[in-house]
Order: C-alpha cells, then structure tokens, then sequence
C-alpha cells in the first residue's frame, strides 16, 4: 500500500558545498539517498518535498554541516493480504521467482494452483495448465502476498497465485 | 479413630454366628442386621469406587481431587457431629425398604449377588416367587420332598408365564422387553454417572491398614491371605473378616494392607502369614488417603498404528509401527524398515544363517542403510534364503527366516525390547512408513503419528509467546499466546473472541502451535531440518509447509518442531561456521559453505567443486572483508554486494558475497542449486550494478561540482589549499628586496617567520627585519658565476653587424651557455636552429656587461624557460604578482614589464624590473611613459586595453582580420601566438621600417624573436627579417623576444603614436 510518509533524515554537507546553491546539492543529495532505498518494512518511492530544511550545524572537527532535513515521500509498503500485480522473472521447478515493482515475491510450488503445472521441457520453461494459462519469465501475474519477511536493506516476499481472480493476466 | 471403632461395635455379636443368617431374626434383631446390612453395600461402594478410580486417568486427576477434599469435608462434618446412632438410624432409613423388598432371609443370597441394585421386574417378580420360600428356613427348603406343592405351583406358574409369552406377537414382545431392558440400562446408565464423589470412602467404610512385611513379598503374603481367606470361608467356623487384601508393589516396598472393620480381624487373619511382620504396629490408612492407595498409574497401552523403537539388535533405534498387540501384553508385532545388504559385504563363502552372531555384530556395527525390502535384490546372492509366502493381501517374504511384507520387515518382538516412551518420531522416519512413497505424508496416519507425538511432548517446545491454539476439548478454537508453561500444563493469553485478555490453562495435549501462512519460522527440533528458517507456505493441521529461505525448498514438518522467528539473516548455523561463510581449507583453497549438517558441511571451493567437509578439515575462517576491491572485465571497480554477471558459460549472475584474489563467490537467490552460491573468476564478469549506486571510480558526486572543475586533479585534496609544504624555505635564500626603503638591494635571509624575514643585505652589512612579502628570492643566484664569466667572455666576441650586435662565440661556451640555460628554457630547439655564428640582441649584452645587475642577468634565461608562462603573463596579470616560491621570475618579470614599456628605449628587462627605466632613452617616451603600466595593465585584462589603442591602426587591423586575434593573442601557448602572426608578420616589417631609424632596428629584433619561437614562422617570412637576426634574438635574449611577444601589440600601439 502506498502511503505519503514525512521522514526526517540528517544529511552531512561537505564545506565545499557551502555557498549559494546550497539547497539545490541538498536536494539533490537527499533524492539520491532516498529515492529507492528500501528501509526493510517499506520502499521510498519518491521524494515529494521538503517540509523544512533545518539549519545547518557544523560538525567540530571536520568542518562538515549536518542538516535536518524534513521531507514527505511516497513511500510502500506491502502487507500481507495485498494483492499486487508482478512481473516474473524466472521460473524454477521450486516455484516462481517474480518483482512486484521492488519487491520480489517467491510464489512457492504449493501456491500455484493445481492445475498449473510444471512444464521443464519447453523453452523457456514455465507452468502451464495447457490451456490458456502459462507462466514463463516475462509473465505478468496477479498474486496476493501471503507474507512478508523484513530484512535489513530488503524485503523478501511470498505469494500465492491459488486463488479466484489470481495468475496470468 | 475411635468412632470407627465404636461404629463397628454392633457387628461384633453378628460376626460370632457365621451361619446363614437366621431368617427368623430378622425382625427381632433389626438394629443387628442394618448393622450388617451396610456391609455389603459399603463393600459394593467400594467396588465401585475402586473400579472408578480404576478408570480414573490423568486428566481428571484434578477433578479428583478436587471432589475428594469436598469429600473429606463432608466426611469431616460428620466426623465431628459423630452421632452414630443417628448415622445407624439414617441407614436403616435407607436400607429399609430393600430390606423389606428382599426379605430378611435372603441376606446372604443377597451378599452375593448385592452387586446388582437396580433389579429388573423380572428378577423382582423373581424374588417375589422366592418370597413363597422364605417363610421356610432353607435348610428346611433343600429338605423339601421333590414335588412339593410349592414347587408345582412354581412350575405352572412358569408354563403360564411362557405361554403368554408364546401368545404375545413378537412386535409386542420387543416393545416389552425394549421398554424393561431400554429403562434398565438407562438406568444402570445412570448409577454410572454417579459422581465420583460419592463413591469415595467414608468413615462408615471399612478401614484399611497398612501392614509390614518383608520387601519383596508382597503379593506372595497376599497370595497366602487370599489362599486362607479361600480355606477359610465367611461361613466356616472361623472365618477370614477381611474385606479385601493387597498390595502396591515396588511403590510401597515392605507394605500390603488390609481392609477390615476392626483391626483385630486383621490380626487374626494375618497370623502366621509368612512374611509377615507382626512385631511392627499396623498403622491405620486415614480415609483421606485411601483413594491415593488405589490409584493405579496406567501403564503404557501399545496400540496398533503406534510408534515405538527398537532397544536393541540390528535395528537397535530404528523407528518401527506397531502392527499388532497380542492379547497377553507381551508380544507385539512391529512393522520396521529394513536394513538389509542381501549379503553383498559378506564374505562369499560364509553363509549369514549359519554364525548370525557374527553377522549381527558386523551388522551392528555397520549398519545398512534402511530400505524397503526387495526381492529381486534378494535373488542376486541370497535366492536360497529367500521364500514367497502366499500372503492375503500383498506379497509375503520370507528371508532369513524373517518375514517381509510389502518391503517392510514384520516381527514379533517382546515388550520390554521395545522403547514405548519418548519415541518422538521424526517425520521423515515416518514418511518411510507411508506405503504411498513419494508424497508420503498424504498416506500417513497422521492422526496416530500426532498422538505419539503428543504424547512424548517435551515442555520446550512450547515457549512463552508461541501462538497457540487449543483444537480439542472443551476450549477447541480458542487462539492465545503462551504465557507460561509448568510441565504439561500451558498458561495461555487468549487473543482472539469473546475470552480475549484472559489468561487460561490448557493441557499440552489439547494444544497446537498456530501459524498463518506467511510467517517465519525456524525448526527447533525434531527433523533433519534443525535450525532451517523458512515462510510458511500451508498450514494443514499439525503439519506445516515451509519454504526454506535457503534452499527455497518446500519442508513439511510438525508445528510442534517450529517457532516463530525473528531472525532475518539467513542462517543454518550449527557451530562456528554459517551457511554462506568463506573458510580455508588448505593453503590454496577457499571455499563457501552451501550447506550446514550436523556434522558435516558442504562447501563449494574456489573451483567450483562441491564436497563435504568435517569442521576438523577446515584451518579456518576467512573474515568477511567490506573493503575487498576486484576489478571486473572492463576494469570497472567491484566490491561485496554488487551485482554481477559472467560474461562467458553460463551467464550466471548474482549479488556478491565474497572477493578471494580474482575469484568471486557469489549469490544468486533464484539458484536452488548450491544454495544459491557460485563461484566465477573477476576477469569473467562484468557490474550489473553496483551496491549503493557506485558507477565505478571515486565517487565524484561527494564533491562540489564547481570545484572539480576547478581542480581537475579531484579529490578531496584538491579541496585544500595549496599548500606550502615542509618547512620554510625562504631562510637561506638570496632575495632581493621589492619595495621599501631597501628596495633593490639583495641579500640573504637570515630566519624568517609567516610575515616578515631578517635579511642580511649585502651592501648594507647589516640584518634588517623586513615584511616577507616585498621579498623576492633569486634562485638561480648560484648560476651567478657562470653567467658573469660567459657574458665577459660573450661580450669580447660581440660585434656590430648590419646594424645588430652580433655574438660570436666558441662553441664550447656557447655550448656551455646553453647548458646552463637548456634544461630550464627548453631552448634545445631554439639552439638547434641558431647560425653560427651567434648573434646576440643587443640588449642582453647591455644588460650582461651591466656590471652590477648581473644575477638579473642570469635570469634571462627565466623567460624563455616558461614561454607558456609568459604567454599567460600576457594574459593574467595577477598570476604574475604572485610571488609563490614557484615563479622564481617575478622581478624579471618586472623587467619584462617595464622594458615591453621601454620598447624603443632598449633598455633591458631588468632595467625596468628595478625600476629604473630608461624610458627616456627613446623618442617613445611619450608611449613608454603612457603607457607603461596602463599599457601591461592592459594586456594584463587580456589585451582589450590593447586592442583598443590599436584600434586606428592598421596593423590592428589585420590582426582584426585574423581568425581569432583576441583569443590567439591571449592564448598562453606562444604557439598559439605564432599561427596568427604570419598575417601580423606581413604588415610589421613595413610599420617598422618606420620606426626603423630609432629603436626600430633594434626592435625589429626582438620581434622576430618572438616569432622564432616557432621555427614554421621563420620560413614564411625570412626575407622580411634578416635570416640571422630572428634567430639569434630568441635564444640569447629571450627576455626580449618574450617582450616581444607581449610587446609586439604594445610596440604597435605605440608605433601609431609617433
């Protein structure tokens, strides 16, 4: 679910940035820190602004500015239960490997439906229920996260596809 | 204590006449025989009691006691009112009317058959038509002729009785019998349900006395008091009055007890018992305790379909089912795996039947792995041991004299070889059991396997906070938390429905861990699979499907062996190696754990071979290093963490976790295959991406934009400012003083400090303090000899030749000048093109025979050292008054400066560099004096100045004409000077011509000079100069053909003016 967040966050300037386009390198060094990053519980998606650029404070010793910077962002967060559309990436007899925008999702064997199956011999290989269906690297898919597994830079996902209305789309 | 005695009283006169009780007494005697009469029912009471406690189980132990206190009290109340009589009278209350029913005389037969209280009409219809004979004693009865007349009205009354029942249609019959038969066993349905309560012994029950004996023999005393209680009859002349006997076995070593009214009862039956102890005092079990004495541990009950293992033999700790009990409790027939080598590692010749001994301790201590049976594994080299048996169902074999049924192994075993507790099966023991095969735990009693599990339940598997559920009893579908665990009781906090908050106890067997789908886990125990981390895939009551994090794998284990974990990392960490670490395994081979076992791992080595390895094999553990820098393919910078991808084979790509010299182990999540670990070599891969954004190379983006350009060099250093560096190194130098009162004089630093010097002058013999910065340091002071001696030795070969002075010197000194000029002035080129012989500017010789300014002299050479440098001095100003240690120039200079001024004045660089120009020299004046500084000053803002007094002129003109007159002009490169200057060069000589009279020929020398600089300006115009002349200006004086160069325009400005 995508949420608009306002975030704190401390960036230290360099003194040779000290001068008039100040904000801009501020701006610029907060966009690039951010956006993307994945905090292990949600993913900056982007940078909307900044609330409040706090005054700067000179480190001792090296001469660094540490600014306060107040920003609101995008951010997601998946949830258990969320239904996400995915791109599959590839495709192993364990399960499916797809990215739901930054988030990749493991739909494990035990989650395709049972009529879906595993086709090795094809090229590429890929679960099919020999009709209508197949699921092969490049598929879109329509999952519902069954679980979501925080680490420290990333999030790892599971997902089913063993429902109504869920698979290739 | 005494009220038992007291109560007992009455029974003491009964117990003398030990016949059939005399029917006749019965009404006389009331008191006596409700006094009896509660006998039997206490005796039946305690049957009852007995057989409930009996079927007591663990789990009402509780409840149990529960009602026995409640029991005791009651029992206690009435302890103290101890009114027995009232007690007597309330029985005989409750007695009275089955005795008035029954009839006194039937007692005894009543004794007997008492246990049955709820009769049926027929049994009462029954007692009825005994009735008829009570009135007779029963002696009297058996005296009876046969065919008495009571008897034949019996018979008849009989005959009727089946004649109606003849007559009576069978639907009618079964009505009835439903209705008597239906009711009766509602009824006795009923006295079941009694509360346990009630059954318990009171202090109206018979007292039981704990008595010694020898350990050991218990039951053989009581089988002794048993044998006499048998010799000795309740109706023999002198009967056992004991209730019951018995013993606890190995819970009360030494004791058996006795249950009787009186404690003399007890004596007299135990006398002579042999074992028995009668010195030491019988002690008298208080009622309260008396349920305890009885309670029976029930024993271990093997069912079929249970689990249990092997204690000893070759299949010592296998896991085997039990197939069958026998009845007698002994026997089973269990269902195991086999393990079987069908002879394949015995010797040829040996014949496994014959020594089974042997063979059993080969087997034991190199066990077969377990397989189901096959035949045809069988046949190979044991054809003759081996025997189809024509079984029911499946196939039967026999080999070995063992049975094989559907490739399981059936024998019978004794119970005590057996392991009944704590069997804790592991799945995937079981899942061999599963006739199904592959997908075994479909096939799997699964129910049954729970149940053992349940059963063997450690009190750790359930820890505080574990999700649990309750799915049996009387709270199934409650959902909590663990709170707290004492032994097999769970403490939960109910966190869902109505109870929520609360906090209830449950037993372990009623509960189950409860996980959602989706969940991380960790398996604590109980499976191959220890310590895996996974997400739980599908939950199906006690099984739980997981996806391993590592393997990405699907394992199914018990909810039981799971918790919820939140560790992220991903481990399999047994011991000090994890899953994923680097280790060395000799000098030359480091390899990446894939795989932790119990006691193995699986590493994949820098090769990329798989093989397992103890932990005693590995030397050690390489540390993880964060700043370990490859380069890839192209050179690009990798580091742990970014995303590469081999270029060539197999394409692989994956995150990086390790950098070992030019091998990278890397990780790739989508790999199952050794865990997801490869191993590719640096030079074969190219960045995918780099961890963090890192494009490669130092991180530019770290520095201010504007001052990387600034500094090209980049870094963070260039952010600094320049920097001295080291230690001052004016102290010792020959400085001349710029300004001030002592300007122009030189002299030596003394000491100097960050602003002013002590300076030792040498025409004033005396130390002056003097502010640094109008000190200038000569630093080639230590050519002075050199140059004082050449230009003696230049100035006898000078001569005047076609209006130029013209040098002619040895080659050796000419060759020695350039030695001490060339490295400085990379005049090689320019020397290469001087004629011989040399001609030298006029100029220079002034100055060289200048006899006091010779140091300055000396720094001629400066000039033409850094033509670049002068080009820039043309065009920054500044730069030039800097007086950085680095110009070792600025007071020539100055000369320059002021002899670009003094043009036509001729006067030497360093003239004008002390300021002492000769401006007057000159019919210039009036331009030299104009503009000598303006005129620099002008240049020095990149010449507009310049170009502005140029403007009327001609000869601007034509510069105007050039391409880039303004940029070539200010170009710092004298080569960039001299490709536009062809066209200047075209115009000049003429412009000169007019000055020519004057300073003109002179002049015209230097600016050849400055041409010469680049030899391609030479040729085009060599008859416009003299052929010699350009040449010998340059590199002679090249401060004049440096002056040229910034004078060139200035002299044009000037040539206007006159």
């Amino acid at each position: 679910m995508f949420f608009l967040k306002e975030e704190t966050k401390i960036i230290t300037m360099h003194p040779s940035y000290f001068g008039p386009n100040m904000r801009e390198f501020l701006i610029a060094r907060l966009n690039e820190e951010e956006e993307g990053r994945c905090t292990g519980d949600h993913f900056v998606i982007c940078v909307m602004d900044m609330v409040d650029v706090g005054e700067g404070r000179v480190v001792p010793s090296n001469g660094c500015a540490e600014y306060t910077i107040k920003y609101r962002a995008i951010i997601w967060k998946p949830f258990r239960g969320e239904t996400v559309d995915a791109i599959v990436t590839s495709v192993k007899p364990t399960g499916i490997f797809t990215l739901a925008g930054p988030l990749s999702v493991f739909i494990a064997r035990k989650n395709i439906p049972s009529d879906i199956k595993w086709e090795p011999n094809t090229v590429p290989p890929q679960y099919t229920d020999h009709a209508d269906q197949v699921i092969e690297k490049g598929t879109s898919l329509r999952l519902k996260i069954l679980g979501v597994k925080p680490d420290v830079a990333a999030i790892n996902a599971i997902g089913t596809i063993k429902e109504d209305y869920l698979g290739p789309l | 204590m005494s009220n038992f005695l007291n109560h007992d009283y009455g029974s003491e006169e009964e117990d003398d006449d030990f016949n059939p009780a005399p029917v006749d007494d019965s009404d006389a005697e009331d008191s006596k025989v409700s006094d009896r009469r509660p006998s039997p029912e206490a005796a039946s009471d305690d049957m009852k009691y007995n057989r409930g406690s009996a079927q007591d189980d663990d789990d009402a132990k509780n409840d149990d006691e529960e009602e026995e206190e409640e029991e005791e009290e009651d029992n206690e109340n009435e302890d103290d009112e101890d009114e027995d009589e009232e007690e007597e009278d309330d029985e005989q209350a409750v007695e009275r009317p089955r005795k008035r029913r029954r009839g006194g005389v039937h007692s005894f037969f009543e004794e007997e058959a008492g246990v049955d209280e709820e009769e049926d009409e027929a049994e009462d219809e029954e007692d009825e038509l005994a009735e008829f004979g009570t009135e007779m004693h029963p002696d009297d009865l058996d005296a009876l002729p046969a065919g008495a007349e009571t008897d034949d009205r019996r018979h008849r009354q009989l005959d009727r009785q089946r004649e109606l029942d003849a007559t009576m249609d069978a639907e009618k019959q079964a009505q009835m019998l439903k209705e008597r038969y239906g009711r009766n066993r509602a009824a006795a349905a009923d006295a079941l349900v009694v509360p346990k309560r009630l059954l318990l012994p009171s202090v109206n029950d018979p007292s039981i006395w704990g008595c010694r004996c020898k350990p050991g023999k218990e039951r053989e005393v009581v089988y002794s008091i048993q044998k006499r209680m048998e010799e000795r009859p309740a109706n023999s002349r002198n009967p056992i009055r004991l209730i019951s006997a018995f013993e606890r076995g190995n819970i009360m070593q030494g004791w058996f007890y006795c249950e009787a009214r009186r404690q003399s009862d007890v004596t007299d039956a135990l006398e002579g018992i042999a074992f028995y102890y009668p010195s030491q005092k019988m002690t008298l079990v208080p009622v309260k305790e008396m349920p305890d004495l009885l309670r029976v541990s029930k024993s271990e009950e093997l069912m079929p379909g249970g689990w249990v293992r092997i204690k000893r033999g070759p299949y010592q700790g296998d896991l085997a089912q039990i197939e069958e009990v026998e009845t007698n409790g002994l026997m089973v027939t269990v269902r195991l795996v086999p393990r079987l080598d069908y002879g394949m590692n015995d010797d040829s010749a040996a014949v496994p039947a014959a020594d089974s001994k042997r063979k059993r301790t080969a087997a034991s201590k190199n066990k077969p792995p377990q397989r189901l049976f096959s035949e045809a594994e069988a046949k190979k080299k044991h054809s003759k041991f081996l025997s189809a048996a024509s079984g029911l169902g499946g196939k039967s074999w026999n080999y070995l004299n063992e049975t094989y049924v559907d490739g399981f192994l059936i024998k019978d075993m004794r119970v005590q070889h057996l392991i009944t507790k704590d069997v804790d099966p592991r799945l995937e023991e079981v899942t061999m059991f599963a006739r199904g095969g592959e997908d075994g735990v479909a096939n799997l009693d699964l129910a049954s396997l729970a149940e053992t599990l349940k059963n063997s339940t450690a009190e750790d598997s359930y820890q505080p906070g574990d999700p649990v559920e309750v799915y049996r009893g009387e709270q199934q579908g409650l959902v909590g938390r663990t709170v707290s665990t004492r032994r097999d009781i769970v403490s939960l906090q109910v966190t869902e429905g109505e109870l929520a908050g609360q906090t209830i106890d449950a037993p372990v067997r009623t509960l189950r861990k409860r996980f959602r789908e989706g969940d991380h886990v960790k398996v604590i125990h109980g499976s191959r699979f220890l310590n895996e981390l996974g997400m739980v895939v599908q939950v199906k009551d006690d099984t739980v499907t997981i996806l391993s994090d590592m393997s990405m794998q699907e394992i199914t284990v018990f909810s039981k062996d799971l918790r919820l974990s939140a560790e992220t990392a991903q481990d399999g960490q047994v011991g000090i190696h994890d899953v994923h670490d680097l280790v060395q395994l000799d000098a030359a081979t480091v390899a990446c754990v894939i795989k932790v076992d119990r006691e193995s791992l699986r590493v994949l080595d820098q090769n990329g071979s798989v093989r397992d390895v103890l932990p005693s094999q590995i030397a050690n553990q390489i540390p993880s290093r964060r700043d370990a820098v490859a380069t890839d393919r192209n050179g690009a910078e990798i580091r742990n963490g970014d995303t590469v991808r081999e270029v060539l084979g197999e394409q692989r790509n994956g995150k990086i976790l390790h950098i070992y010299r030019s091998f990278l182990f890397l990780h790739n999540k989508a790999q199952t295959e050794n865990a997801g670990i490869s191993v590719v070599r640096t030079t074969n891969v190219v960045t995918v991406s780099a961890r963090g954004g890192r494009v490669g190379g130092p991180d530019l983006t770290k520095m201010n934009p504007a001052l990387v350009r600034q500094y090209p060099m980049g870094g963070p250093g260039s952010m600094q400012p320049p920097q001295r560096g080291g230690r001052d190194r004016l102290p010792g130098q020959t400085v001349s003083v710029r300004s001030g009162r002592y300007k122009g004089l030189v002299g030596i630093v003394r000491s100097a400090d960050s602003d002013s010097a002590q300076v030792e002058l040498y025409s004033i013999n005396k130390p002056v303090h003097l502010p640094r910065d109008i000190l200038v340091p000569k630093e080639y002071s230590d050519l002075a000899p050199l140059f004082s001696v050449l230009f003696i030795l230049m100035h006898s070969l000078v001569r005047f030749q076609n209006g130029h002075w013209t040098l002619e010197a040895d080659p050796l000194l000419a060759f020695r000048l350039i030695l001490a000029l060339g490295p400085r002035a990379a005049v090689p080129g320019k020397v290469a093109v001087l004629p011989w012989p040399w001609q030298i500017h006029p100029e220079l010789l002034r100055g060289a025979v200048h006899p006091h300014e010779r140091l300055l002299v000396a720094n001629l050479d400066a000039p033409s050292a850094a033509p670049a440098w002068q080009g820039m001095i043309g065009a920054r100003t500044p730069a030039w008054k800097n007086e950085s240690g680095r110009t070792p120039n600025p007071a020539y200079a100055e000369g320059n400066r002021t002899a670009y001024g003094n043009l036509g004045g001729r006067t030497p660089a360093w003239h004008s560099g002390n300021r002492t120009p000769r401006d007057p020299s000159a019919g210039h004046d009036a331009f030299a004096s104009g503009s000598r500084t303006p005129a620099w000053n002008a240049p020095g803002s990149r010449t507009p100045a310049w170009s502005g007094g140029m403007t009327h002129h001609r000869d601007q003109r034509d510069f105007d004409d050039a391409p880039t007159p303004g940029g070539n002009y200010s170009a710092p490169t004298p080569d960039g000077f001299g490709a536009p200057t062809p066209g200047a060069s075209a115009p000049t000589p003429s412009g000169w011509a007019d000055s020519a009279p004057t300073p003109g020929g002179a002049y015209s020398a230097p600016t050849p000079g400055a041409i010469p600089k680049r030899g391609g300006y030479d040729a085009p115009t060599p008859a416009a100069y003299d052929a010699p002349t350009p040449a010998m200006g340059v590199p002679a004086t090249p401060g004049a053909g440096y002056g040229d160069d910034d004078g060139g325009p200035r002299y044009d400005d000037g040539t206007p003016s006159p």
